[in-house]
């Protein structure tokens, strides 16, 4: 061990909750060190805009997005007893805000009262009105498209830049929900329609997910690393995969070590507190491989929740092709992947058999490829002109819908199978439950429905049971109100370990039909002025 | 600053890289589409050459040649094919020497063209190994030619992968949601 330095606070990972906490707390005056087991990428060396052919397997052995994936992390990691579902873990300098969708949306009031309102799950630690503050100010600082829709269901800020405008299928979709009595809104975004905070506006070029080269979508690096810098109390280190979180004689936290990845030494920072933000399957990993005499189960987990009620979402897409849009010019259709969204709405239509609901992301995908050709049968003259014609009338939407969370699902560490580094690796175990059984099935039949009050080609790939979890993975180290059952008190900080936080997706109660990363980084707002307080008054 | 003038900028940025300290690579979308790669001599790390001919006859009846636009032949599918399959597990591999093999031998009897017929008439439903392997010959030939130059830019006509300066929202009185 080379290095043995000392800060206020360790900020572990840099995705959504880690940027804001290190920002945050930079602003506030503490000397913050944050540990990136990945490193940044330019960008000039983002793969955004190349065309397939340039490419060397023409994108389909995930070369554009192969950046933000480094070193072994794609493959460290291991399912056992699992249904269809995948985890996204990145590595790189930025975590999953280098390559989301950036749809940023509010949970409703009744997302944090599962218990109370449907008597399943638990209810929050906190409420949406203690959280509303937050949300406004996460809004305004990273900047978000959309309008004030006045849905219950999708409570809104006020000061939201302009909305995208509607592609052509987009009106028709409207069209087709407004029949049905189903609302469909612009979609809310963390990308630019206009310049701000010394950004540029969104180019349309359709690729945000394979990252942003001009900074017009949030992601921790553009937007909040800089204002961090800027106090002077900001340090970073790259590179820094972190394996345990030591804790002193009382057994709070009082270091991190980690290993350097390039010279693969390890090495120490000492911090008064630390907080964990690594994605949810990493940030229960790296707690239950921080195990000591005062926490043999892992660090915070005396109660051996750490790692269980792991959930997030499960989604199905439809794919269509409009008569009314068929044969017509070719147009530039890419703009910013999704335009719209359709909040949840089966909640205006009586009572279900099921708890929850789904909301539709649309247009999300490409347009460059002409996906019904891997589709339409036959081959020849015919076919290619085929191809041709449907192309402009390309819609697809999909269903991301509420998993729930159940003590049964989980994640664990296993000492036998270990990285690169030598770190135990996390093993993955979820089933499905039968009520997401259910949503899934209403979904799916609902989706179809929508797509009758429609005219043309529809495509479909539903498989046999639901898919996760659309990289929005919540819960492995949930907040709660009993410290019997939860891991962390309603400020993301550990019942167990005073100085110890986690304030990524793991943190989550339960999970709603909506994207995750906007509570996220509310989450970790509002858990950055808690420390801050906290300091203050000499409590940490 | 106005948004008028920033995007004047940003569309000076191909001119002048200092402008907004864009790096010239990470601005090069908002050129036209570069023309389709040179063609260079590619070594077969697959299939033999007898083989790669046969791929190449089968992908153009696939995706043919039209008054539109060239077909699978123009744009070497049958080499993208090469790369793909060399770099795929050996279950893969032999599926599609096999699979080679099967339409070879079905067309001694009749003809290529009556080999494919025989192949794709199942195609929804496959059931023996030259049926599925039509599939997966069909596919291999559609993500080749769409990813190609030519598939993209010629015969699609793709306009995007590209800078606008606001995106322009359908305003056709017929696509409207009244």
């Amino acid at each position: 061990m080379s290095k043995n330095e000392n800060f206020d606070v360790c900020v572990i990972g840099s995705g959504a909750a880690g940027g804001v906490m290190a920002k945050e707390l930079c602003e506030g005056g503490a000397k913050v060190v944050m540990l990136e087991a990945g490193k940044g990428i330019q960008p000039w060396e983002l793969l955004s805009h190349k065309w397939p052919y340039e490419l060397p397997f023409r994108g389909f052995r995930g070369e554009k997005q192969a950046p933000f994936y480094q070193g072994d992390i794609a493959k460290s990691i291991a399912f056992a007893d699992s249904d269809h579902i995948t985890i996204d873990r990145v590595r790189v300098l930025g975590g999953r805000t280098m390559h989301w969708n950036a749809v940023t949306l509010r949970y409703a009031p009744r997302d944090f009262k599962e218990w109370s309102l449907q008597g399943i799950e638990e209810d929050w630690p906190l409420t949406y009105e203690e959280l509303e503050p937050y949300y406004d100010r996460i809004e305004q600082i990273i900047g978000v498209c959309g309008n004030d829709d006045h849905l219950e269901i999708l409570p809104a800020g006020k000061n939201y830049l302009p909305p995208i405008p509607f592609r052509c299928s987009e009106h028709i979709l409207k069209r087709a929900t407004g029949a049905m009595g189903i609302p469909l809104i612009a979609v809310r975004k963390a990308v630019l329609t206009r310049p701000y905070d010394k950004r540029l506006p969104c180019h349309y070029c359709g690729h945000c997910m394979d990252g942003c080269d001009v900074a017009s979508i949030f992601s921790t690096p553009d937007c909040m690393l800089p204002k961090a810098r800027a106090t002077g109390n900001f340090t970073l280190r790259q590179n820094a995969l972190a394996r345990e979180v030591l804790v002193d004689q009382e057994g709070l936290a009082s270091a991190v070590s980690y290993i350097d990845t390039e010279t693969r030494a390890e090495q120490q920072v000492k911090a008064k507190i630390v907080v964990v933000c690594c994605s949810t399957v990493e940030s229960a990993r790296l707690l239950l491989n921080s195990r000591s005499p005062n926490h043999p189960a892992g660090l915070a987990n005396g109660n051996g929740i750490v790692g269980h009620h792991l959930n997030g979402h499960l989604n199905e897409s439809l794919t269509m092709y409009l008569e009314e849009l068929e044969g017509q010019k070719p147009s530039n259709q890419d703009g910013a992947t999704d335009h719209v969204y359709v909040p949840r709405y089966n909640q205006l239509f009586g009572k279900t058999d099921y708890i929850g609901g789904w909301g539709f992301q649309v247009n999300y995908s490409s347009y460059m490829f002409p996906q019904q050709a891997t589709r339409l049968p036959g081959y020849g003259a015919a076919f290619k002109q085929q191809v041709r014609r449907m192309q402009p009338g390309y819609l697809s939407f999909g269903s991301w819908g509420k998993v729930t969370s159940d003590n049964r699902n989980y994640v664990t560490v296993d000492p036998a199978r270990v990285d690169a580094h030598g770190i135990p690796t996390p093993v993955v175990h979820f089933r499905f439950s039968e009520n997401d059984h259910a949503l899934w099935q209403a979904a799916k039949q609902s989706m179809l429905e929508v797509s009758s009050h429609m005219k043309g080609t529809v495509f479909t790939s539903f498989g046999n049971g639901p898919n996760g979890f659309a990289s929005h993975e919540v819960g492995t180290v949930r907040m709660g109100k009993d410290p019997r059952t939860s891991v962390l008190n309603g400020y993301c900080q550990a019942h167990d370990v005073k100085n110890l936080f986690v304030t990524d997706g793991s943190c989550f109660t339960t999970s709603s039909e909506k994207n995750p990363t906007l509570t996220i980084m509310a989450l970790s707002l509002r858990a950055a002025d808690y420390i801050k307080e906290q300091r203050k008054t000499g409590e940490l | 600053m106005e948004r008028r003038e920033l995007l004047k900028i940003v569309a000076l940025t191909a001119l002048s890289q200092k402008l907004n300290a864009l790096p010239g690579a990470a601005m090069s979308h908002m050129q036209v589409a570069p023309a389709a790669p040179t063609a260079t001599a590619y070594t077969l790390q697959f299939f033999t050459g007898e083989e790669s001919h046969l791929l190449d006859q089968l992908m153009e009846m696939i995706i043919p040649a039209d008054d539109h636009s060239p077909g699978a032949h123009e744009v070497q599918t049958n080499l993208f094919a090469d790369l793909l399959v060399a770099s795929s597990s050996d279950v893969a591999k032999k599926q599609w020497r096999d699979g080679i093999r099967l339409i070879r031998e079905e067309a001694e009897g009749s003809s290529l063209a009556e080999a494919l017929r025989k192949a794709a008439s199942n195609e929804d439903n496959p059931q023996t190994d030259l049926e599925r392997f039509f599939v997966s010959l069909k596919l291999m030939t559609v993500n080749g030619y769409y990813t190609s130059a030519t598939g993209i830019h010629k015969d699609m006509e793709y306009v995007g992968n590209t800078y606008l300066a606001a995106f322009p929202e359908c305003t056709h009185p017929k696509h409207q949601d009244g």
